[in-house]
């Protein structure tokens, strides 16, 4: 599921020209637009005024001008993309259809209808919309109710009030000091702290488990299959005493359902720190799903990259990570895709080096397959968490690399030389692990960067050597890349 | 004024007689669905354990004391719907529906053992004899069954499995938790009363949740739990009790757990409208509001309530949760927080564990007690008692106690007298004086 699918395809467009006039500099030619778009002129004008419609209601301080020829956007320094979308999402029906079932569980058409001023029929339309999104996370909006596994319903809701919905809304009419004091309690039970940042996710996700906890004939038979090889798991022994206990206090029953989807969201979404998390790593059953794909996946990253061992917090660090990726592939179903990390690490090969990339999809396919899931297209979750095993991998090799030195020797007339170097070496900025200078015969290196074979094979000393076939090409950046990863490890 | 109350259980009733205390000229009318007044839920195990030959004698307050008090009651009177805003009360008496008007309304409509999560449980087969003509049933049913399996491991629980082994039944007993009775008593002090249940040889399941429950044709019921099951000749639900309000009406709010949200002075959102007893949450021993369904609360608030019929005049207190009873051979009491319990609150807590000899007789008896106090200030906020010996008045004591605040040194000065004849060395020192050494020692 994406953002995207919250709006209307003319508002997916308007939003998608702000983001080309962001991603060019402010500017844009109509053409440009036209083509990128792929729209007839008729409806790239419709959707210019529809922005400066959707612009002049809000206090934005955001303006597109268009004189035929340019499309130039102007906006102030405190605005973002993020706001705009914001914008866009306030006025969706979708939204607030969400919202509504959030808040009140369950809807009559009529009722719904007249709550947000539109007809019946479109009101249908929207829910079969929003059900063609829904379901990769294997739920549905029937009979005015959100239907499907208690843990995907609680995890949808989280993903939305936590990347679609404003979230401070939600704090802010929800979140009181029996929410603190329930994060605090659970600090107690957990022995264990919860920083800042994970207070406020696990206080969104109380918010909704609070909502959702009276709802009668909750679904966990799924969760019950997957908790099998859990039942004796601490910390999951932990979460079920607390929360007996907690609700004790009041006239709510509670199953072990509930406890089972409190397990799930807490070990997927990284609420305990890598200290309170490696107590635990420490006495899990290491042959339950979770832990023997993390172990499996740790050694293939292990071989991949020729390590002996892992300097031993970077190895708790990873395990740290890699149980987040695998209880999330283990228990969730669906994902919201959020562009800017993902999108960015996936497609600036060019920094990653996509041989990495590669390797984060065969790590993907591991682990899927060692939880029989099958992994499609449909569904997101596969998507968004190849980011996460590359921003991984990339913690573990920026963290292993030494520090190579690399020396530029280009033979070419003295004034490109000078230049090209500098310019080679600007390229050479965001990788890694390295430092890279003009050569200098007296010094020895890991590696040297030139254009021609030198003649003779040993004024290099002991450096590996690689022949540019075309200076600052990606081609080259690419094999610089490799070559800079295998000298590493 | 016309008060109209819903329920003539504890809370309904202490009600009514306190409104007529303090209006002798107001109009009282009790609808409740019974068919019969004032029975004791606890009244099975009074007749299970002798006390009563007759389960018809457990009544609290008989129809003369009503009549007496001028007190109008109808039995059989299910109220259906209310209307707050005309107030009025719509109620099924003798298969005909009848409308009432009020002034003041106070819904003392209790609570059920109900359960929406374990399937099948609603079936009749499950015994539960919270009212009488159920346990009447349940009295028959577990007559003519050898083996019994019991759901929930709270007080109700382990009280009919100590009274339905020394009948030379088979019991099965289920808890969700880690030990029995862990709303009343620490882990740490159970220990005697679940070897005591292992000694009985009773069947005792910890960390279970009993998921559905099966009829079977030879009129035997399998319960399943985990990936395990029991097959027994009854079942007897004692889960926790929840309100059950179908006739309410929208203006009135309620609580996420279904109870009914009131002030201190027990008002509802509704202007005239009152609850009482098991369908509202109280403040608890930490004065946060929590859900502590026990007689003693139901009468307290029935009062307080009539008390502020016409305007606001004493506030509740709330409810330590002070419990006492004898099980498996040991005498139970338990008063405000418990050490598990306080990590519900904000306080960092102390507490301190003796072991105490009742005389100065090489054979004497002991009790233990546990103590927990606010690790600052030591205002005493819980305590905990088990013994053999008869220590259950001990634990009101104790209650007043946390009620006025009193400090583990302020006890160490009370008053008490002695006399070899009518006292227990328990009874005669305040108990804090055998804290002795290890008094300000956090035994965990
Ligand atoms: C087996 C068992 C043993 C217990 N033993 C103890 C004990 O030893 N000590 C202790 O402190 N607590 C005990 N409790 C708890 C105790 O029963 C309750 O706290 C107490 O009964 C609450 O009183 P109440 O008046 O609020 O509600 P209830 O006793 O539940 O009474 C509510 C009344 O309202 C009536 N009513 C409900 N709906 C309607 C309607 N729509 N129309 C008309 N009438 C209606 C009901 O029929 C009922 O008579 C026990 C509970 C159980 C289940």
């Amino acid at each position: 599921m994406k953002i995207e699918d919250f709006l209307e395809k003319n508002e997916v467009r308007e939003i998608t020209i702000f983001k080309q006039l962001v991603l060019n500099n402010g500017k844009l030619t109509y053409f440009d637009m036209l083509d990128y778009l792929s729209v007839s002129k008729a409806s790239l004008e419709t959707d210019l005024d529809s922005i400066a419609v959707k612009i002049a209601e809000c206090d934005l301080q955001v303006h597109i001008h268009y004189d035929g020829q340019i499309i130039a956007l102007e906006m102030s320094d405190t605005v973002s993309l993020q706001h705009i979308y914001r914008h866009y999402l306030d006025q969706s029906i979708k939204v607030e259809i969400i919202k509504f079932l959030f808040k009140h569980q369950k809807f009559t058409i009529t009722q719904l209808s007249q709550k947000l001023v539109i007809s019946e029929s479109s009101l249908y339309r929207k829910i079969k919309e929003l059900n063609t999104h829904l379901k990769e996370f294997d739920i549905k909006i029937r009979n005015g109710q959100l239907n499907g596994e208690e843990l995907q319903i609680r995890y949808f809701y989280f993903q939305f009030y936590y990347y679609i919905e404003d979230k401070t809304y939600l704090l802010s009419k929800y979140a009181g000091k029996q929410m603190t004091q329930a994060v605090q309690t659970l600090e107690k039970f957990l022995d264990a702290e919860i920083s800042p940042e994970n207070r406020q996710k696990l206080i969104i996700w109380l918010i909704i488990s609070k909502t959702r906890i009276t709802i009668k004939d909750q679904q966990v038979d799924n969760l019950r299959m997957q908790m099998k090889p859990y039942l004796k798991d601490p910390l999951y022994h932990k979460i079920q005493v607390m929360v007996f206990r907690y609700f004790s206090r009041y006239s709510i029953e509670v199953d072990e359902g509930e406890a089972m989807i409190h397990f799930a969201y807490l070990l997927a979404f990284s609420i305990l720190s890598e200290n309170d998390f490696h107590e635990y790593r420490m006495i899990r059953d290491r042959h339950a799903p979770i832990a023997s794909v993390d172990t499996q996946v740790a050694e293939t990253i292990i071989i991949h990259f020729n390590f002996r061992r892992l300097p031993y917090m970077l190895e708790r660090d990873m395990y740290y990570h890699l149980t987040h990726i695998h209880t999330r592939l283990y228990f969730f179903q669906g994902d919201v895709e959020i562009y800017e990390y993902q999108e960015i690490l996936s497609n600036e090969k060019q920094i990653v080096g996509s041989h990495l990339v590669f390797f984060a999809d065969e790590l993907l396919k591991v682990s899927t397959e060692k939880f029989n899931r099958e992994s499609s297209e449909s569904n997101s979750l596969f998507r968004t968490e190849v980011p996460k095993y590359i921003s991984l991998l990339i913690l573990i090799t920026s963290k292993t690399a030494k520090v190579l030195q690399v020396g530029i020797d280009l033979k070419i007339d003295d004034l490109y030389k000078e230049t090209f170097s500098q310019l080679l070496m600007r390229k050479m900025r965001p990788l890694n692990g390295i430092q890279t200078e003009a050569y200098e015969p007296n010094k020895t290196y890991d590696l040297i960067l030139t254009n021609e074979s030198p003649e003779n094979q040993r004024i290099y000393k002991e450096a590996r050597v690689y022949i540019l076939a075309k200076i600052l090409s990606d081609y080259d950046m690419e094999n610089i890349q490799q070559i800079i990863l295998e000298l590493n490890t | 004024m016309k008060v109209v109350i819903i329920g003539a259980s504890f809370a309904g009733v202490a009600a009514a007689l306190e409104t007529r205390k303090r209006h002798p000229n107001a109009r009282i009318v009790l609808l409740e669905k019974q068919a019969t007044l004032a029975y004791i839920p606890n009244g099975l195990h009074l007749y299970w354990k002798k006390e009563i030959e007759d389960l018809n004698k457990a009544r609290f307050i008989t129809e003369e004391q009503l009549v007496k008090n001028h007190i109008d009651f109808h039995l059989g009177a299910n109220v259906e719907k209310i209307n707050t805003t005309q107030k009025t009360v719509n109620y099924n008496y003798q298969e005909k529906e009848e409308v009432i008007t009020y002034d003041k309304l106070i819904i003392a409509a209790g609570s059920k053992q109900l359960s929406e999560k374990i399937n099948g449980s609603a079936q009749e087969s499950v015994l539960k004899y919270k009212r009488y003509d159920e346990a009447q049933a349940a009295l028959a049913k577990v007559k003519e069954s050898n083996h019994v399996t019991i759901i929930g491991g709270g007080q109700v629980g382990v009280e009919a499995a100590d009274l339905l082994t020394r009948q030379q039944k088979k019991v099965t007993i289920i808890e969700s938790m880690d030990y029995v009775m862990f709303k009343y008593l620490d882990k740490d002090m159970i220990q005697p009363i679940q070897q005591a249940i292992s000694d009985s040889g009773i069947d005792l399941k910890l960390g279970e949740t009993v998921s559905t429950i099966e009829s079977k044709t030879n009129h035997k019921v399998t319960v399943n739990y985990g990936e395990e099951s029991v097959t027994s000749d009854a079942v007897i639900m004692s889960v926790n009790v929840r309100p059950h309000l179908p006739f309410l009406d929208a203006h009135i709010n309620l609580h996420i757990d279904q109870t009914i949200a009131v002030d201190r002075y027990l008002r509802t959102s509704v202007k005239d409208v009152f609850a009482v007893g098991d369908c509202i949450q109280l403040s608890g021993p930490d004065k946060d509001n929590i859900y502590i369904p026990l007689i003693n609360n139901a009468v307290r608030t029935g009062i307080v309530a009539a008390t502020n019929l016409n305007k606001p005049e004493i506030a509740f207190k709330g409810s330590l949760r002070t419990i006492g009873t004898k099980i498996f051979g040991h005498y139970i009491a338990s008063t405000g927080m418990t050490e598990s319990d306080s990590v519900f609150s904000n306080k960092t807590v102390k507490s301190s564990r003796q072991k105490i000899r009742l005389t100065s007789l090489p054979s004497t008896e002991t009790a233990i007690v546990k103590w927990v106090y606010d690790a600052k200030t030591h205002v005493v906020l819980g305590a905990q008692l088990i013994s053999t010996a008869n220590i259950l008045e001990k634990v009101n004591t104790l209650a007043l106690a946390i009620q006025t605040k009193q400090t583990i040194e302020d006890l160490q000065q009370t008053d008490y007298f002695f006399h070899p004849s009518y006292t227990q060395m328990i009874a005669t020192t305040n108990l804090v004086s055998w804290m002795g050494e290890g008094l300000f020692d956090d035994e965990n």
